[in-house]
């Protein structure tokens, strides 16, 4: 029943959007006015190396080979499904001639373990708090917390991310200024080695969690004082339902349900990266490689992210969908 | 005069304002203005009125569940437990708390939403029980509410439904179960058969009257719906305005209303073999932001005098126990027989 009324049905949904997603990442960087290989042999030449005119026609052929840009549109896009089955997004432009799937490989574990723990955190913080200042609402603490939030909350994040960079990195020296981990380290599984890292880290991190926490925090708050206003609160509060439980268990346990599916979501959303973490902290995460890949119009590069994040959220947003009717009973597969 | 031995709650000039803030401008909503009640143990007490008089507020206030606007304005809510009175008001919040379900209980109006959404009702029987009764364990706990549900003769399958899953009438039951589960000397009903269709309202009722039955505690039931406080209650409070304007024994104000507002109530009831259209009580209830001088009811009475403008009638012992407030009673002089 469940299976066949629900399951099937949903994954035939969760590959359609996969399908459609990755045809639209497809079509959208041939509509841009960047020629890849026209590009990438003018780069040769603007750095001076003489080619003449037989070598440049054969060079054309190997790269629109390489490019995966051989026929019409429709035999690349056949031909653009068959390789991806295989893992091969083709060969990075801005990187020559490095595969698009090293380049992730490389970038993935860094933005993966920067956003996943700040996501997390944040909000696990923003909701926690939140939760709390908005069940006591009246208190003076729950006032002055809101007033900092609203003050924290507006500011733009490349604005508070700059602002911590000078503060910490530049004006007071705690912080490396830049990338994941002190220049010419070889990665290893040394404790001076996870402390760098961790250093590096910090500032991103930091700049995340804080305005992470302090948007979770506002919604939280909002949903927290809605949910106090409910019923079935007022009933617990008239049955001498003591009061821990009547905050854990009736108030902040309902306000959960709407952020664990924004949660969700956010974490779909790591895999296109910080953009703007990683631009002013320098990190080597998918962000600044998606960066590079618009501004040098690196096809392959540009669909391999976003096929990767496109997976990612349909992922996250079918396992929410059939993990909801554990946290809310009244949400039925039908 | 009977001792305190055998009343359970009573107020002494009770009032409870709503103070709103109307863009500047102070409003005062007067909901409960000078009630005097003496409810005795081992009774049905019903209180009826037309909507917005202040029936739930009342109760509200009775049970110390004041959130502002709200306020408390002057009076005392005195319950008497064991022989010793207690004010509710000058009880700290852990004393009130625990008076709360283990002596007096509350079943609140539209119990369609009053349970948790994401607990099976076996947990909200849990969270009752843990919060008043301490060491016991799960089990033992569950073994309570069991057998607390089938004396009442519901369903056990309930236990294990969520509230969406229970009809409004089962939900209905359900709080009504649930405020009897630490046999409280006072239950609060407010409005118990509201939204229900007639049939379930009977059961709902028939709940209530065994209730009472088996615990030989007080009940204190509101409702607007005058069949219903003919059939069970056994002292009757006509509620007007925020104030009480007729009380006494229900058989006796339904024979011989005193009051003009409580006659129109009990005149536009149907009655068998009567095909005569039913007389409702002109005009529509005053609001209580703003109420007119003298007796509330003097704009839609007809039988006004000129007193009734400007003097503000007593709740005075007609005789039996049978109190009203009315000038037309008094002689137009305001003599004062009761007590209050």
């Amino acid at each position: 029943m469940f299976v066949r009324r629900y399951l099937i049905p949903r994954l035939l949904q969760y590959f359609l959007v996969i399908f459609l997603g990755i045809t639209i990442v497809f079509f959208i960087p041939r509509f841009a006015p960047t020629n890849p290989v026209q590009r990438t042999i003018a780069e040769l030449r603007s750095r001076g190396t003489y080619l003449n005119p037989a070598d440049v026609e054969k060079m054309v052929e190997d790269l629109t080979r390489l490019y995966g840009l051989e026929g019409s549109w429709f035999e690349q896009y056949i031909d653009f499904w068959k390789r991806l089955f295989s893992g091969d997004f083709g060969i990075s432009f801005f990187q020559f001639p490095v595969p698009v799937i090293d380049l992730i490989k490389n970038a993935l574990p860094w933005t993966v373990g920067l956003l996943f723990v700040t996501t997390v955190l944040s909000w696990i913080i923003g909701n926690i708090i939140g939760g709390i200042a908005g069940y006591y609402n009246n208190k003076r603490w729950s006032r002055i917390m809101d007033g900092i939030v609203m003050f924290i909350r507006p500011i733009p994040y490349y604005i508070f991310a700059l602002g911590l960079l000078i503060l910490l990195a530049y004006v007071y020296r705690l912080f490396p200024i830049a990338g994941g981990h002190s220049l010419g380290r070889k990665p290893s599984f040394t404790i001076s080695y996870i402390l760098d890292v961790l250093r590096h880290a910090f500032l991103p991190a930091l700049s995340l969690v804080i305005l992470g926490a302090a948007s979770w925090f506002q919604t939280s708050k909002l949903i927290v004082q809605n949910v106090n206003a409910e019923d079935f609160v007022q009933y617990a509060q008239l049955g001498g339902i003591k009061e821990r439980k009547i905050m854990f268990k009736y108030v902040i346990r309902n306000a959960m349900l709407p952020q664990v599916t924004n949660l969700a979501l956010s974490l779909g959303q790591i895999l296109s990266g910080a953009l703007i973490t990683e631009i002013v902290f320098s990190y080597p995460g998918l962000g600044n490689l998606l960066f590079s890949a618009i501004t040098t119009g690196d096809y392959n590069l540009i669909m391999g992210i976003t096929a990767l994040s496109i997976l990612a959220i349909t992922s996250l947003v079918l396992i929410i969908d059939l993990l909801y009717p554990l946290f809310d009973p009244r949400i039925k597969y039908k | 005069m009977e001792n305190n031995a055998s009343y359970v709650l009573k107020t002494r000039n009770l009032k409870a304002y709503y103070i709103l803030d109307d863009l500047g401008k102070k409003k005062t909503v007067k909901a409960v203005d000078d009630v005097n009640l003496e409810i005795r143990k081992n009774e049905i007490y019903g209180i009826a009125g037309e909507s917005g008089c202040g029936k739930t507020t009342l109760m509200k206030t009775l049970y110390a569940l004041l959130k502002p606007p709200l306020r408390l304005i002057d009076g005392k809510v005195l319950y008497y437990r064991d022989g010793e009175e207690m004010d509710i008001y000058a009880l700290d919040n852990e004393e009130r708390r625990k008076l709360r379900w283990e002596y007096i209980a509350y079943i609140p109006q539209g119990a369609m939403s009053i349970f948790n959404p994401v607990l099976k009702i076996k947990e909200t029987y849990r969270d009752f029980l843990d919060s008043h009764l301490s060491g016991k364990t799960r089990d033992e706990i569950f073994e309570i509410a069991r057998e607390h549900i089938r004396q009442l003769g519901l369903p056990l399958k309930v236990l294990d439904s969520y509230p969406h899953q229970l009809s409004g009438g089962m939900r209905q039951r359900v709080a009504i179960a649930l405020a009897a589960l630490l046999k409280p000397a006072v239950i609060f009903a407010d409005e118990p058969t509201t939204a229900l269709d007639v049939v379930v309202q009977r059961g709902v009722v028939q709940l209530l009257n065994e209730i009472q039955d088996g615990l030989e505690n007080t009940i204190i039931l509101v409702t607007h719906d005058m069949g219903i406080h003919a059939n069970i209650t056994d002292r009757l409070a006509i509620m007007y305005a925020g104030k009480i304007i007729e009380e006494g024994n229900t058989d006796e104000i339904f024979d011989n209303p005193l009051h003009p507002y409580t006659k129109y109530l009990i005149n536009s009831l149907p009655r068998f073999g009567d095909r005569g259209s039913r007389v409702s009580a002109p005009g529509n209830p005053p609001s209580l932001a703003n109420l007119p001088g003298g007796c509330s009811f003097h704009p839609r009475c007809p039988h006004k005098m000129d007193i009734c403008e400007k003097k503000i009638p007593e709740l005075n012992d007609q005789g039996n126990g049978h109190k009203a407030a009315c000038w037309l009673l008094n002689g137009g002089e305001g003599k004062d027989e009761g007590t209050s």
